[in-house]
């Protein structure tokens, strides 16, 4: 199977090293190659998706490439490849940093980081939503319909909805958002934020929610008391976000959003358990998530309190 | 409460990972006759678990679904939460430090 892939490659980017599948990735496959004197990492379809709206390969490439070229910190893309023995595929830079984030939240945290999160979300926020006409706009109501195909009760995930319904700020004209920013997703070294990675989630949005993505406690690696991704505070992000967007997002928005991102996490977690379930992807650590929702759940429950709930 | 993975899918799912995954890699002729036997015995586990009557879910099904429609009075979610707290007790123990 390497064979056949190697040669597929090679008729699109000259001879190359040995292909070497890297650890991680649930819905695709990350494969490092070299070419050209160039890092190069293969992004390649495998299993299943993690929900119905991810974004095709070709799609997903198209956004890197005007991410790209409007100057967003993301990999260079190189090339798209259709049918990649028997699965579509895309060719990007690899870049070289730190992703686990456990280690990154561990530190040293570069100083910088807070801030060159909140520039790289103004720039992707200003992407022109004319060049990616498939992007979909995403809303709350999809939650729903993804909590109902899992056809499980989960009382702490209504009571979250029911909140949301009820407390719904003013909606902000929505924009190009990736959809799944946060520390994990981020290329990072010593001196700060390298790259933004993992596009498959991006659609149209409030830009509130994704500029609350990185709060969400699970995404803080046991880094509990940094709000911001585990690595730093959220106010310094917003205000710099703010000046660069042209925007004034209040801290409430970003509490309403960073439960919304609770909600759609809990009900990731139980449908990631349901690919295992169903037999669609056969997998320990698919399965757990479904028991490991409970603490999304419980952050749920904390963070409704914290809004006057009983 | 009953949860999903249950009891027998979340042994089901190991009793896989060990015999597709870690069984064929296994090069010491002890190692690999230690993991047919942890086989066997989860096997057994799995049997046990079997005969147990499957727990439950009609109360919170009921419970869920009263949220749905908006009837939310007060201490629903005091209650929601305490049952969170024991699925954790299970699924996650030390999950629940962190909030102290």
């Amino acid at each position: 199977m390497i064979a056949d892939m190697r040669e597929a490659l090679e008729a699109v980017l000259g001879p190359i090293s040995e292909p070497v599948l890297l650890p991680g990735g649930a819905s695709k496959e990350a494969w490092a190659v070299d070419a050209g004197g160039e890092r190069l990492l293969v992004r390649r379809a495998a299993g299943g998706v993690i929900h119905r709206h991810t974004l095709s390969l070709r799609h997903e490439f198209e956004v890197l490439e005007v991410a790209h070229e409007q100057g967003v910190r993301a990999p260079r893309p190189v090339a798209y490849i259709e049918d990649l023995d028997g699965r579509e595929a895309f060719v990007m830079e690899r870049l070289e940093g730190e992703t686990i984030g456990r280690r990154i939240v561990r530190g040293p945290v570069p100083e910088q980081l807070p801030h060159q999160m909140a520039e790289e979300l103004a720039k992707i926020h200003a992407l022109p939503p004319e060049r990616l006409p498939f992007l979909e706009q995403a809303t709350i109501e999809r939650l729903v319909d993804e909590l109902d195909e899992i056809g499980e009760p989960h009382p702490a995930i209504e009571l979250g909805l029911w909140w949301l319904r009820e407390n719904r700020p003013p909606a902000r004209e929505p924009v190009v958002v990736h959809g799944d920013f946060r520390i994990g997703n981020l290329v990072v070294d010593e001196s700060g934020l390298v790259g933004v990675l993992d596009w498959e989630f991006a659609h149209l949005d409030d830009p509130a929610r994704d500029l609350s993505f990185s709060l969400v406690r699970a995404w803080r690696f046991g880094a509990d008391d940094l709000r911001l991704g585990g690595i730093g505070h959220v106010e310094p992000y917003l205000e710099r976000y703010n000046e660069l967007a042209g925007l004034d997002v209040r801290p409430e928005e970003l509490d309403y959003w960073e439960l919304a991102g609770n909600v759609g996490w809990a009900i990731g977690c139980l449908t990631q358990a349901q690919r295992h379930l169903t037999g669609q992807d056969r997998s320990v650590e698919l399965a757990i998530l479904g028991r490991l929702g409970a603490e999304v759940e419980y952050e749920i429950c904390h963070l409704l309190e914290r809004q006057g709930v009983t | 409460m009953s949860e999903r993975p249950t009891p027998d899918e979340l042994a089901e799912a190991i009793e896989e990972f060990l015999a597709t995954e870690v069984l064929p890699t296994l090069g010491d002729h002890r190692a690999r006759f230690r993991m047919l036997v942890a086989l066997n015995a989860l096997g057994i586990v799995r049997r046990e678990l079997a005969k147990l009557p499957r727990e439950d879910d009609a109360e919170q099904r009921e419970l869920a679904a009263r949220i749905r429609t908006g009837d939310v009075p007060p201490d629903t979610l005091a209650r929601v939460k305490a049952d969170v707290a024991e699925k954790l007790l299970v699924a996650s123990p030390h999950y629940l430090d962190r909030y102290e």
